[in-house]
Formats: structure tokens, C-alpha cells, sequence
């Protein structure tokens, strides 16, 4: 950086929403951007979302061209399947060692046409669906994945398993199935870094109360997605475990709010969004939802809110204590708030859980050399007043790495590390 | 000179030559008009592929090239980077999507083959009336407008301002530092307002990149991204000036509500109630108590009820930063005076975020109470003052005290709809200026090269502020370079000056301002550095004269013609 005023390399890790804008800008402005991400597609939580609150847009369609400009901008460099091992130096001048992962299929050759799945004889749970549909071992996760490149999930594919399986490398016509492919180790010089590894949802199987994996038609937030998804395992059909719509629903939010010692800031919204998806599928289905505290902020989320409950959405200010099997559905014991018990029969239970930060984050904070606040997520250089700065000059951090927030104030973040950046990168040079 | 349209046929692997008789496709778009050649490849995508393609436009001296394969999203971008690379202009390209609109989609082989043909007929017809098209660039300020010195409007400042770029700074008080500089403490460090403000300040001032104007209004903004004209007046010194920029920030910040008018509260009529920034004044050494939490009687309290949400019901919003406001209070109350009660009227807490929640907490642990209410009265009698509560689900209440502190609900300060009409910039319901996406581009505002920050485009705390000041830095820094041109639309609209007859309707409907009236010809006129190429003023124009490059009645009716053939 200090040999030309000019330009800029910086390191991006993680490709979710946060992080395609901050490359994007930076790649606009002149800077060679090396994005890291460690899953095999890029988009992060975004793309599994069906659509969006409060304009009800479909996530991935909102994000698609952002994406293809990202793929088609030549000062990007998407590393899939990657992740940063080692930083070295300081502002200006950071080495970075990243290990890529293989990905056994050529992305120059492969013209995403999915014709090397159907022969693979491995079924296994698609985690991107939360296992509620099979994947093959050489896999894209969802419809529209990008890059649209399939990748062997080398722990159970036969032939990394010693079978003498080649069947996806036969019904390929491009010859992009390469067994031969190895991992790589890359170095690189960047001048900055971005961290923008997001979060994942609290583990629900840790509030028993609520009978999540133990009890039938108890679903996670992200299941309930998958299942309004129209690229999802039921193409948005509603449906119970035993393929039938629900009657009634019950949306319980800030499930691991206590346990955490935080308020999550997305989940209202979110939950008050399901609502309306599933009101909007389904007219007849009564929904009712049980909270603590509504936190709505800002000019536009009460108008989605009121809009919601004039649609017959019930709320209840409510604390639930337990959650027992009721036939096919629940039966919600809950505590009003007058402390007076009560119970709420449900064909479905949608638990709105807290989110945490990312999995890989304790790694990253050590191999990054910054630190993180009690609950694990990354910390500002001063709370308050820096959100997207770091205790490390250089290293800047963005969207729900830092905390937990909305899309917009995650692109805003993402765009205040490029000013950062840009503007560090001007000054002091 | 003759056209010579060549057609390249995609077998895409066996994804379209599977489902589609690519030989009859092509013995049945071969005669068609202009056609000088037809052939099929195996992946026209490929490197071969599109070597072949390149070689073959040089070769045949092709004037036009269609190529029938997948989805545009998928390679226009790359046929149309071939045909720059073999000397044709790319706007003389068009695709035909007989892979997602048609092989995939369409079962029946027979069928999808004749609705291929129709759509690679379409596509010849339409791209021999296609007009070539060169990209044009202007030449841009860097130099930047910040409008409001407030903290957001500082920030952006610094983080802007570098030895090639110039920052104007413009704020109507006679200082800098807005709102903040009149908070005693801000959460959730419980640190000095003022005292950021002067940190803030500092950096501004010492920044020979920023020039700073008080005392000073905007009074024009002419122009667009990349060249705004604006003059500035020094209402003190009863001065002019006018410069260049390439982009404006607003930063013009909040007023609370009047709640004057909120009678139930008291406030403006019941003695010891107090808006939440005259509390904030009480407790500022030199103030008018200097410092000091006194009630009128000279009296310290003994007793304080903080009301949130105060005028949210008749905003139709939550001001986002109220709670944690209201808790700051609370804590500056017990800091000075340990043994007052304090009891927080609210409605729903709001404390999102990792670090709010553990402050709600802490001030809890105070001995702070917490009440939930859904209406709330204010009333006095001789002994003090009564706070009436209730909700839908608890019992009726009230509490006997001796203060009481509204918190109004924010609104846009009172120059934001100024602004908005000078810039053109639309405004929500609440008098908030609008964004460019709501959830993808939350600084940028419709106009290109106007961003809002701050609580001018609702509610935020401080952090919120600066962030979106770094974020707005962010995009302008990004785009404008000092030293390199700004590249414009290509397919921008275009006003026929012969068929327009002045009406104006084009001007109504354009959501980018990008469209004037020439008052000397009496006809409108696009400004190309606006125009987005949206094609709404060519849908709306009744005279035929607007018209979007590339989307005119010509190709578009030759198009659907030979589709429907």
C-alpha cells in the first residue's frame, strides 16, 4: 500500500451480505478484494431466507445481482471453501496464509447443469435445508446456489471413502470432475481486513421447555424458512410432519434470550415477518404470538407490526414454561402477564431462537489476534462511539460479527469499513 | 452498409441440445433476413467457445450477433465483452434464452424446438433495428458537501477529508456539535456529551481539508453526481460563496417532539415536569440549576418518574433510542442523587444489540422500578405530583412523585423537508428522508450522489450516526476517485425534440429528477448523468417523444412481431 497511493489489497472474510459489500465497493474503488469464504456457495444467512422484512422481498433475488457483479468484478477474487489460517504484520502490510479446501470440480469447465447428482447412489441430510431433504454427496446446496458449481462432500463420497466410484465424473460432458484436485495453501499480501463472518442461530436443543427435536411439529425459525422457501424442500408448500397444513400456529420469540443476557435485535421482526408469510399462505391459520417486549425500532417496523396484528395475528405478552405433546401438535403452558397460567393448543410451534455469533469465531479471533466481548462476539475499539473498528489497526469488523442487527445496519457497517479503509489508506499514505 | 446478423446456437452440453433439435433450429432461422450465417457449438461459454465466436465476427465481418444459449444474467456480460474484443460495438449483440425460457422449462422436444426458433427469430429481428452505443464518462469533483455540523455530519467529514479531496462543511448554529453537545452523559459509558463533541471537533478543526461554515445555510444545489453547484450564505456576515462538488452528505439530524400538545402528560402546564433535554440542561454545569437536580422550589427530589414512548402513538413509530435514553436518566439521577426512587413508565423495552441489555440490568440493579403501561396521566395537587398508569392485562396504578421527565418522540428536524424538495429526495410519511433500498442501501438516497446519515433518515443512536457517516464516507470514496472519470448509463432515455410537445408528464413520473424543461424550446430535456434508463418517462410520454436507447417501439415491435409470427 505504501508503494502506490492507489491501490489498495484487502482481505474479506466471509461472503454473507456484510461482506459482498464491503468487496464491492472496495473492488469499485480500485482495490484488489480476496473474499474468503468457507462454505462452497457465497451469500451467507441472507440466501436461505425466503423473503424479507418489512417489504416482503425475496432474499435471494434481492442479493442475486449484487452477486453477479461481485462474480463479474475483476478486482475480486471469491476464494469458496477457504479459510484464513494465519495473519501476520500490520496495517498496510499483513501476510495471510488461507487453506482452499478442494472443491474436486473444476469451476472453469463446469457449466452448473447438476447432470453429475443423480447418478451419486449417497443420500445424506442437506444441512443448508436443515436436514429436512436429502443432498448427494457431490452436491449444490439450493436451487440457485452461486457459484453454480456442485462440490464432493469428501466425507461421504464412496470414492474418497476407497470404493472405485466414478459415476459423477461419468455423467459429466465437461470434464470438470477432478479427483486429482489437492487443497492449497495461499499467501497473500493485503493492506486491510474485514471480518465479516455473521452469526448462527442459538441451539435450541439447549431450552428443553420448548421440546425442540424431542417433540413433533416443533420447528426452528430457519426451518420455518426453508419450509416458506419456494426453492426449499417442500417449494414453500406449508406442512406439517405428516404433509398436512397447519390449522394454527404459535410463534414463541427470544428463545436463549435469557441464557444469552442479550436481546437479538432481528427476531420481533422476524417472527412478526413469518407471521405474514404464513398469514398470506394460508388465510385461515391462526397464529398467535407469545413475547416479552416488542422491540420494533425505527420509522418503519411498527407499520409492519400494526399491519400484522390487523391481519388476526394475536399477541400475547406471555412466558412460556413448558411445551408438551397435545396429539399431533403442542400444548404451550405459558404464564400471562399477570402471572395468571394458561394454555394454548397449536398445530405447529415456531421457537424464534437468539443469535450467536458465527461458529468458526473463537478460531478467527485468535488467529486475527482481536478480541471478543463475554458473549463471543468480536469487539469494537470503543464501544459506543467505533462499531467496525478494531483493538488492531487494520482489522475491521462488520454486520452481525460485531452484534447482532438488521440487513440495513449491516450494509451500513459494511460500507463504514470501506470508508475506513479508503480513507486510512489515503491519509496516511 | 448491409447488415450481416450472425447466430450462434448453443448446445450448452446436452442442456439444450437435449431437448431441442438444434439442426432444424437452425435450417429454420438461416433464411430469415440478414442472417449471413448459423452455427451450433458445443459450450459457447468455454474458452474455445468464445474464442471461436471472436474469430468468427472478425471473419465474416458481422455487423450483428445473436447468440441463442441460456439466461442473459448468466453470459451476456461475457458475449457482449466478446464482441469488444472482435471490434463490434456490444449493443449490437443480442441473446436468446433457449436454455431457462425453453429446454429446461419446456418438456415436449417437438414443441420446445419450435418455441426456440420463435425466440432466435425474435432476437434476429430485434437486433437489426438495435442502435450502437458508445459509454460516455464525465469528468467529476471529488470535494464533498456535508450539510449539518452535528456529530454524524463531523464524522463524515473527517473520514472524508484527505489531502485530494475537500470537504465543505455547513452548519446554520453558530457552533458545531448539534444535539449531542447538550447531552450531560451518554450511554452506555455514561461519558460526557460536550466532551466528544470537543474530540470530534478537534479533529475538524485541525484538518486543513475541511472548510467549516456556521452561521451558514445551503441555498442552492444545482447539478449531479459529480457536479453539484452550490452557494452557501453566511447569515451573520451577510456573505456568499459558491463551489463545486461531486457529492452531498445531509446530516441535518432530529428535533424532539413538541408534547405541548400531549395534555395528559402536563407538560408546559404542571409544574416539575420536564422534557427529557431540559433535564439533560439541569445537569450541565452552568446551566441554569449549574449542575444542580432541582425542582422549583429549590428542593432536590425525592422521587422521579421517567415516561417513555412519550408521542409515539401519535407518531406511528418507536424512536429506537428512547429506552436506552430514559435508563441513561435514570443512572444520572442515582449518580448524584443515591437515594431518589426512580420508577420508568415504559411500553416495550427496546435494548437490542449485545451490550444494552447487561445496562438495563445494571441500571436495574440500581433499585431503578420498571412499569409497564399503556396510557399514562400526569396530574398535581398541592402535596406533589400523581402519575396514573394502566394496561390491558395488569391492574390500574399510580405513583406519588415528585418530578416527572418526559421522553419525547424524535422527529426530522425542521430544515429536512427543505432539503428534500431542493434535492429532490423523497420523504416517508414521517417527514424522514427516503433511501436508495431500504435494506441494500441504507445511506444512499434516491438522487445519486446525495447520501442521508443520521437521525435524518430516522431514529439512531449515536454509534447508528457515525456508522452511517463512515458508511456514506465509504461510498463516497468508492466512486468518486479523485483523478478518474465517472462512467454514465448507456441506455439512458432520450426526448425527441420534434415529437415533444411540452406537456411535462415525463418530468412528474421520472424518479431520478433526471429530466428538465427547456423553457426557450419548450420541450423536455434528459440529463444523461441522471438518467437510469428506467424507461418510465417512455411508457408515460403520450406523444411518442421519450424513448429508452436500445428499448425503442422499433425493436420492441419487431421483437413481438416475429415472436408471434
Amino acid at each position: 500500500m505504501e508503494n502506490n497511493k492507489n491501490s489498495v489489497s484487502v482481505l474479506v472474510i466471509g461472503a454473507g451480505i456484510a461482506g459482498i459489500e464491503s468487496s464491492l465497493l472496495l473492488a469499485n474503488s480500485g482495490a484488489k478484494v480476496y473474499l474468503v469464504e468457507k462454505a462452497s456457495y457465497f451469500g451467507g444467512n441472507i440466501i436461505r431466507w425466503e423473503e424479507v422484512f418489512p417489504n416482503m422481498e425475496c432474499a435471494t433475488c434481492m442479493i442475486a445481482p449484487k452477486q453477479q457483479e461481485l462474480l463479474q468484478n475483476e478486482n475480486v477474487e471469491l476464494l469458496t471453501l477457504s479459510e484464513v489460517q494465519a495473519v501476520e504484520g500490520s496495517f498496510g502490510d499483513f501476510t495471510v496464509k488461507v487453506r482452499k479446501k478442494a472443491r474436486y470440480v473444476n469451476l472453469e469447465n463446469c457449466i452448473g447443469c447438476n447432470e453429475c447428482f443423480q447418478p451419486c447412489p449417497v443420500e445424506v441430510d442437506n444441512e443448508f435445508e436443515e436436514a429436512l431433504s436429502k443432498r448427494k454427496a457431490i452436491y449444490i446446496p439450493c436451487a440457485g446456489a452461486l457459484p453454480n458449481a456442485p462440490v464432493i462432500d469428501t466425507d461421504n463420497c464412496l470414492r474418497f471413502k476407497g470404493k472405485d466410484c466414478q459415476l459423477c465424473q461419468e455423467a459429466c460432458m465437461f470434464e470438470a470432475i477432478d479427483y486429482a484436485q489437492h487443497d492449497e495453501e495461499l499467501e497473500l499480501n493485503v493492506g486491510a481486513i474485514v471480518v465479516a463472518t455473521g452469526f448462527k442461530p442459538f441451539d435450541l436443543t439447549q431450552t428443553p421447555q420448548y421440546g425442540y427435536r424431542k417433540l413433533n411439529n416443533v420447528y426452528s425459525m430457519v426451518e420455518v424458512e426453508r419450509i416458506c422457501a419456494s426453492n426449499g424442500p417442500t417449494e414453500g408448500q406449508i406442512v406439517l410432519q405428516n404433509g398436512e397444513a397447519p390449522k394454527s400456529a404459535a410463534i414463541v420469540h427470544c428463545v436463549g434470550r435469557e441464557e444469552k443476557g442479550y436481546c437479538s435485535a432481528v427476531c420481533c421482526m422476524a417472527s412478526i415477518k413469518q407471521a405474514h408469510f404464513l398469514k398470506n399462505k394460508i388465510p385461515e391459520l391462526k397464529i398467535t404470538q407469545l413475547y416479552s417486549d416488542l422491540c420494533i425500532p425505527g420509522r418503519v417496523y411498527q407499520r409492519f407490526y400494526e399491519e400484522v396484528k390487523g391481519s388476526g395475528v394475536d399477541f400475547i405478552r406471555a412466558t412460556v414454561n413448558q411445551v408438551t405433546q397435545q396429539g399431533t401438535g403442542v400444548a404451550i403452558r405459558y404464564k400471562n402477564e399477570n402471572g395468571k397460567e394458561d394454555t394454548l393448543n397449536v398445530d405447529m410451534l415456531i421457537l424464534a431462537p437468539a443469535i450467536e455469533p458465527a461458529v468458526d469465531s473463537a478460531r478467527l479471533a485468535q488467529v486475527l489476534a482481536i478480541p471478543r466481548d463475554e458473549h463471543g462476539f468480536f469487539s469494537e475499539k470503543e464501544p459506543d462511539l467505533d462499531s467496525v473498528d478494531t483493538s488492531r489497526e487494520g482489522i475491521f469488523i462488520a454486520g452481525c460479527a460485531q452484534s447482532p442487527k438488521d440487513v440495513p445496519d449491516t450494509v451500513a457497517e459494511a460500507e463504514a469499513t470501506v470508508g475506513r479503509i479508503l480513507s486510512l489508506s489515503r491519509q496516511g499514505s | 452498409m448491409a447488415r450481416k446478423i450472425g447466430v450462434y446456437v448453443c448446445e450448452c452440453g446436452n442442456n439444450i441440445a437435449d431437448n431441442v433439435d438444434i439442426d432444424r433450429v437452425i435450417k429454420a432461422v438461416s433464411p430469415l433476413r440478414d442472417v449471413a450465417l448459423v452455427e451450433k457449438y458445443r459450450l459457447l461459454c468455454s474458452e474455445d467457445g468464445k474464442k471461436l465466436l471472436e474469430q468468427s465476427i472478425k471473419d465474416h465481418e458481422l455487423t450483428h450477433l445473436v447468440v441463442a444459449a441460456c439466461s442473459p444474467k448468466q453470459h451476456e456480460h461475457t458475449f457482449m465483452s466478446v464482441c469488444v474484443a472482435a471490434g463490434l460495438n456490444p449493443y449490437l449483440f443480442q441473446m436468446a434464452n433457449i436454455r431457462e425460457q425453453c429446454a429446461w422449462v419446456t418438456p415436449d422436444k417437438e414443441e420446445a424446438t419450435d418455441k426456440a426458433i420463435r425466440q432466435i427469430a425474435a432476437a434476429i429481428a430485434r437486433v437489426a433495428y438495435q442502435e450502437s452505443l458508445e459509454k460516455k464518462d464525465i469528468d467529476v469533483s471529488p470535494d464533498v458537501l456535508v450539510i449539518g455540523g452535528g456529530i454524524a455530519g463531523m464524522r463524515a467529514a473527517q473520514v472524508l477529508a484527505s489531502p485530494d479531496r475537500k470537504i465543505y462543511l455547513v452548519e446554520k448554529a453558530s457552533s458545531l456539535g448539534g444535539k449531542v453537545r447538550a447531552f450531560d452523559k451518554l450511554f452506555t459509558k455514561m461519558e460526557s456529551g460536550s466532551a466528544l463533541i470537543e474530540h470530534e471537533l478537534k479533529k475538524v478543526q485541525e484538518d486543513e481539508n475541511v472548510e467549516v461554515f456556521t452561521d451558514s445555510e445551503v441555498e442552492q444545489i444545482l447539478g449531479f453526481f459529480g457536479n453539484f453547484e452550490v452557494k452557501v450564505a453566511n447569515k451573520a456576515a451577510s456573505e456568499e460563496r459558491d463551489f463545486s462538488v461531486g457529492a452531498v452528505v445531509l446530516a441535518t439530524g432530529f428535533d424532539l417532539m413538541d408534547v405541548k400538545g400531549l395534555t395528559q402528560y402536563g407538560y408546559g402546564k404542571l409544574e416539575d415536569v420536564y422534557t427529557s433535554l431540559e433535564f439533560e440542561e439541569m445537569n450541565v454545569p452552568g446551566g441554569s440549576t449549574d449542575g444542580k437536580i432541582l425542582l422549583k422550589n429549590g428542593k432536590s427530589p425525592k422521587s422521579v418518574a421517567i415516561i417513555h414512548c412519550v408521542g409515539r402513538e401519535e407518531k406511528g413509530y418507536c424512536s429506537k433510542v428512547c429506552c436506552m435514553y430514559s435508563l441513561k436518566l435514570a443512572r444520572m439521577l442515582k449518580a448524584r442523587l443515591p437515594e431518589v426512587k426512580v420508577a420508568q413508565l415504559y411500553l416495550d423495552l427496546c435494548v437490542p444489540g449485545k451490550a444494552y441489555q447487561k445496562f438495563f440490568e445494571e441500571t436495574k440493579g440500581l433499585g431503578v422500578d420498571f412499569v409497564r403501561t399503556e396510557k399514562t396521566s400526569v396530574t398535581r395537587n398541592g402535596k406533589g405530583i400523581t402519575v396514573e398508569y394502566e394496561s390491558k392485562s395488569a391492574p390500574k396504578g399510580k405513583l406519588a412523585v415528585d418530578m416527572v421527565i418526559v421522553v419525547p418522540a424524535m422527529e426530522p428536524s425542521r430544515d429536512t423537508s427543505k432539503f428534500a424538495e431542493m434535492l429532490g429526495i423523497p420523504v416517508d410519511n414521517e417527514g424522514f428522508l427516503g433511501q436508495e433500498h431500504q435494506k441494500l442501501a441504507p445511506v444512499a438516497s434516491s438522487v445519486e450522489g446525495v447520501f442521508v446519515v443520521g437521525c435524518a433518515q430516522g431514529p439512531k443512536s449515536i454509534l447508528e450516526s457515525i456508522v452511517q457517516s463512515e458508511a456514506a464516507a465509504g461510498k463516497i470514496l468508492s466512486s468518486l476517485v479523485p483523478g478518474r472519470k465517472l462512467e454514465l448509463e448507456t441506455k439512458t432515455s432520450i426526448i425527441s425534440e420534434t415529437f415533444c410537445t411540452g406537456c411535462k408528464t415525463c418530468i412528474s413520473v421520472c424518479p431520478y429528477s433526471a429530466i428538465s424543461f427547456d423553457d426557450f424550446r419548450k420541450i423536455s430535456v434528459v440529463n444523461e448523468a441522471l438518467c437510469h434508463g428506467c424507461g418510465v418517462c417512455a411508457a408515460a410520454c403520450p406523444s411518442g417523444a421519450a424513448r429508452v436507447k436500445n428499448f425503442a417501439f422499433t425493436q420492441i415491435y419487431q421483437e413481438v412481431e416475429a415472436l408471434l409470427k
